[in-house]
């Protein structure tokens, strides 16, 4: 199951990075296709961490550490960010037709907000993977696990 | 210690680059534009086109203040301008004769720009059309490339970055916290 986190979220920050540019890789459809499958492997990653986003939902105020804390208020921020991106690349999508879902506002509005909304969740991602470092570390073998616990 | 010194220099170079790539994508004006916009603005384009383009004013990428504010340059009357001014316009304005738009080159210039730039001339500068029949479609490259990561990498080099700072603020925070805790043991 590990090894299916480690490689889902692999996918998922080279999928990032190359969406950051929509002329980087084939076409402005991939761009569109990929940043809608993106959306769905996010939501993937957060069913496989369920029972650590529960348990520290239900002791956030109590018994959390501080840094399960601010990894929990981090992942809320990624969460916002990822929604916001993918709702205003809906907005401008020009590929695939999503007028139906008549979101309103101006296109200049969706445009800027799709890039800062992206760019900041570039670097929170960033951010997120430096918190799990060490749990990547483990997962390459690189460094062992202590005690049977995880990061 | 060999291994820890290779990783601090290597941590500090994807730093450096991450820094330089932070400011050639003008990463902080582009994040916080969100909450700058207010729908009475101008759309500033993209990065290196158009008016606040990077490449029309300077680093920041931002529009000329006075420009926007509606002060703008002020063409001075012609009677005003000193002769030899006046002498140099009235050649830039012979410059402009319809009859070389249209293709009437004389030939010495045709030959010296060769076969290629005489088709352009007489397809004119806007020749648009189809390549190859195939043409082009939204968001392609022009040249048929299919991969262009060229951009990509300065977002990877920001992206490093921000995961190396994140990195050794929480090894300082885990330093503080074993110290703590070592103190209070000790007492």
């Amino acid at each position: 199951m590990n090894l299916f986190k480690f490689f889902l979220s692999l996918i998922i920050t080279i999928a990032m990075l190359l969406l950051m540019d929509p002329r980087s890789f084939y076409s402005l459809a991939f761009h569109e296709w990929a940043g809608l499958i993106i959306g769905l492997f996010f939501i993937l990653h957060k069913i496989l961490n369920w029972g650590w986003i529960k348990k520290v939902t239900i002791g956030f105020f109590r018994k959390c550490t501080g840094r399960a804390r601010f990894n929990y208020v981090l992942d809320v921020l990624l969460l916002a960010g990822i929604t916001l991106m993918i709702l205003s690349g809906i907005a401008i999508a020009r590929t695939i037709d999503f007028s139906w879902l008549n979101l309103g506002g101006s296109r200049m509005f969706w445009r800027v907000l799709h890039t800062s909304s992206s760019f900041i969740t570039l670097a929170l991602f960033g951010i997120h993977l430096g918190l799990h470092w060490n749990w990547v570390l483990q997962r390459l073998k690189i460094k062992k696990v202590k005690n049977g616990k995880e990061n | 210690m060999v291994k820890r010194i290779s990783f601090l220099i290597l941590s500090v170079a994807i730093l450096v680059i991450g820094i330089i790539a932070f400011s050639k994508l003008s990463y902080w004006d582009r994040s916080v534009r969100i909450f700058s916009f207010s729908s009475a603005t101008p759309f500033e384009g993209r990065m290196g086109r158009g008016p606040g383009g990077r490449g029309e004013s300077g680093e920041d990428g931002r529009f000329n203040r006075q420009e926007r504010s509606g002060e703008r340059f002020a063409r001075p009357e012609m009677r005003n301008l000193p002769d030899s001014i006046r002498e140099r316009s009235r050649f830039g304005e012979g410059r402009q004769d319809p009859g070389m738009r249209e293709g009437n080159i004389p030939d010495s210039l045709r030959q010296q720009f060769g076969p290629r730039d005489e088709e352009r001339m007489e397809r004119g500068p806007f020749g648009g059309g189809m390549r190859n029949g195939e043409g082009r479609g939204r968001g392609e490259f022009p040249g048929g490339k299919k991969i262009n990561i060229r951009n990509v990498k300065w977002f990877l080099a920001v992206f490093a970055a921000f995961t190396v700072i994140a990195i050794y603020i929480d090894k300082a925070f885990c330093l503080i916290r074993k110290r703590k805790g070592k103190q209070k043991v000790i007492r």
